[in-house]
């Protein structure tokens, strides 16, 4: 109800005043004692002001004192105080909390920055993402790179109009339970649910995305324009975010800066840059001096000093690389784009060739006297690539109701196993047309030693049957059937797929081609009619994963054993369990090998300073334990025992038939 | 095959593999320590032996091979 005179004379005596207190209304419940220095512009309606808020700590009164508020709904129990100019044109939800905020203002059909133009990959254009509140890893990989079909970028580009348009407002949100604490400027910024704002130097057009469940902090010092974070980010320590979009759960701080540029769920970007970055799940750059620029890359790590290369000063900066999942790049490493770095491939060093070797992954690509060298599936070997695999999933850090981004984890896929039997493929190419008089031979920009070519190709070898057997062995074991044709049963695939062999990452969902296809068939035609019903098709193709994984194994095992899973008979399930045991046997050795050598005379190197070769030991077992303690190697030997036992396992369970 | 060919063989591969004065290699050297082998030039070094004898090498037992005089030991089972 309007205020009474009643109450206009209570409120004046407390230094209110109104440019007309009949627009002015007030809860039956507000605790007039509790508005106090408050000037009144337009209509504003206040919420009971019962109750106190914690600030820094110290229990307050809820309330408004000394603010300016224009245009604006306070929910109840909001406590708003000493507002620097004013908060203009905001709907303000219960239990928020507004204090020493220089100006808070939205503007008539602002859209918060929906419909941002992300100049992503290409920092010419050409690969632009629109921003978009709901935006998710899936709808912005089909806006960046899939850019094919005229009909299709129409179509879908009319969603996300949808989209932008539904995000238009006549005034700003700050939804419950926020808190803005002590910032600078915020203009034409959405503040949802019980996001903390924390001394922020300035926010302009963007959408703060938060929930009860996972608030998102946005801290001291930061500058942010034309932007959405999403639910559960961090974004502290100055960083600086121009046109950016910040996943779910991301840690972005440190004097950060990004302009142009996406990271979806679980980044981490400390310290450097980035400019025109797609950053799938995963995104992770920690150090300073480092530059990400003109790059899509998802699970991928940034060693300090990274450096890439889009310009050539000829056409101006419109070269991109692309570093499929897994890719890592070490201490100054440095990439000329274009380039195509395989899934789970490691850069060491300075680059000055373009590099294109999608078919080789899991390979170092390392600097040498001639240029640039590539050891095809070496990091089959490594044991860091186990600890990745392992912490991927554990450091899933979201915990809102709503996971925007579909992430397909592991390692071993059938995305990454067909990348393998392409990469034995072209060594046994290689293998085959190399003369023994040639030491090297150069294959997508780099150079192969002619010796490694066998030895590298039995690793994807090895990779491939291990993955292949492995998954046939998992399901005759899954399988309770009493008689071997019901087991064979058990194998045959469902034939929905009609190419199952060819797969893709969208935005770290791993899916087969055709379904992506369909999808984009669908948008075209019009029978998707929303960016909404976009995402929930991506997540039915999630959800088909383990289908279209077991119609990938039958096609591939097929073409690798000459017949598929469900024609094997009992005795070539025998063979194909040796096979099975001598490849997983094989890889695990090695990675076992790798991780002893973390204790081996090496990484003694610097320890024990001033000390026997015995307190050099013991200062290295007591700062880095040993190959007995060590948790990584304790698990391995337990996996080798647990291969051990499902290998007599299934010996046991195959005899029965 | 007499010990001594087989030495001499080694020599010749660990030195083109490593890039290295075939005086450098000893009897006694360390791939790793004493010669500069990483992880990848081991891959390569089995290779080359391969190649040099023509002769099939179990790769996790030819790594945990760490000297020059070990590796002669380890082909001479191999080709006799």
């Amino acid at each position: 109800m309007s205020v009474s005179q009643s109450q206009i004379e209570r409120l004046t005596a407390q230094g209110c005043t109104a440019q007309d207190w009949s627009t002015v209304v007030l809860d039956a419940t507000t605790d007039l004692s509790r508005i106090q220095r408050t000037h009144f512009l337009g209509t504003v309606r206040v919420g009971s002001t019962a109750g106190d808020a914690t600030v820094d700590g110290v229990s307050l009164p809820c309330g408004i004192y000394d603010a300016t508020l224009a245009d604006c709904s306070v929910g109840a129990n909001v406590r708003i105080a000493r507002i620097g100019s004013a908060i203009a044109r905001y709907d303000i939800g219960d239990g928020a909390v507004i204090q020493d905020v220089a100006a808070m203002t939205a503007e008539a059909g602002a859209t918060f920055g929906a419909g941002t133009e992300v100049e992503t990959v290409n920092e010419a254009g050409g690969r632009v993402v629109r921003l978009y509140p709901t935006l998710s890893a899936q709808t912005a990989y089909l806006q960046a790179f899939r850019r094919h079909s005229a009909g299709l970028h129409r179509t879908f580009a009319r969603l996300i109009d949808a989209e932008v348009n539904g995000a238009r407002r006549e005034r700003g949100t700050v939804e419950a339970h926020a808190r803005i604490l002590h910032c600078g400027k915020l203009c034409n910024v959405n503040v949802g649910p019980h996001a903390v704002l924390r001394g922020v130097a300035l926010l302009a057009h963007g959408t703060i995305l938060s929930a009860a469940e996972h608030p998102t902090l946005v801290g001291e010092g930061v500058q942010a324009r034309n932007f959405v974070i999403a639910e559960g980010a961090t974004v502290t320590g100055g960083a600086l975010l121009e046109k950016v979009y910040i996943g779910q759960a991301s840690k972005v701080g440190k004097q950060f800066s990004a302009e142009n540029s996406i990271f979806f769920a679980n980044a981490e970007l400390f310290h450097g840059e980035a400019v025109a970055v797609f950053g799938g799940p995963y995104a992770v750059t920690h150090h300073k001096g480092t530059l990400l620029i003109a790059a899509g890359l998802s699970f991928y790590n940034a060693g300090s000093g990274t450096n890439m290369s889009n310009h050539m000063y000829k056409l101006g900066p419109v070269h991109q690389g692309l570093f499929e999942r897994g890719t890592k790049t070490g201490s100054f490493a440095y990439v000329l784009h274009e380039t195509h770095v395989g899934a789970f491939s490691v850069i060491i060093g300075k680059h000055y060739t373009n590099i294109n070797t999608p078919d080789l992954p899991f390979s170092y690509i390392h600097e040498s006297e001639s240029g640039s060298e590539i050891v095809p599936g070496m990091n089959l070997l490594s044991v860091g690539l186990v600890r990745d695999g392992e912490k991927w999933p554990k450091r899933d850090g979201r915990r809102a109701p709503v996971r925007r981004d579909l992430i397909s984890f592991g390692i071993f896929t059938p995305y990454a196993v067909e990348k393998m039997r392409a990469g034995r493929a072209v060594l046994q190419r290689l293998q085959d047309t190399t003369p023994k008089d040639k030491a090297v031979v150069h294959y997508g920009g780099v150079a192969i030693k002619r010796l490694l070519f066998k030895n590298c190709g039995k690793y994807y070898a090895q990779g491939v049957t291990r993955y292949l057997t492995g998954r046939v062995l998992d399901r005759i074991e899954a399988t309770r059937a009493s008689s071997w044709p019901a087991v064979q049963e058990a194998l045959r695939a469902s034939a929905v797929l009609r190419d199952p062999l060819v797969w893709t990452d969208v935005g770290g969902l791993l899916l087969p081609v055709e379904r992506l296809r369909a999808v984009e068939a669908d948008i075209e035609s019009g029978t998707l009619k929303s960016v909404a019903e976009v995402d929930q098709r991506f997540a039915a193709i999630a959800a088909a994963y383990e289908q279209d994984e077991w119609e990938y194994v039958c096609a591939a095992f097929a073409q690798e054993y000459g017949a598929a899973p469900h024609a094997l008979t009992r005795d070539r399930a025998l063979e194909i369990l040796a096979a099975y045991e001598t490849a997983a046997n094989g890889l695990h050795a090695k990675v076992a090998d790798d991780s002893r050598k973390e204790f081996d005379a090496f990484a003694h190197v610097s320890f024990g300073l001033g000390m026997t070769d015995e307190e050099r030991m013991a200062d290295f077992t007591a700062v880095r334990g040993s190959v007995d303690t060590n948790a990584v190697v304790q698990k391995l030997r337990q996996e080798q025992d647990a291969l051990v036992g499902r290998l007599a396992h299934l010996r046991e369970l195959l005899a029965k038939f | 095959m007499e010990r001594s060919e087989i030495a001499q063989r080694v020599t010749k591969v660990v030195a083109r593999v490593l890039a290295i004065d075939p005086a450098e290699v000893l009897p006694a050297s360390n791939f790793v320590f004493d010669l500069g082998a990483d992880s990848m030039k081991s891959i390569e070094l089995i290779a080359g032996f391969e190649e040099e004898f023509s002769i099939e090498m179990d790769e996790d037992r030819a790594r945990e091979v760490q000297t020059v005089d070990g590796a002669v030991d380890f082909i001479a089972q191999l080709v006799q």
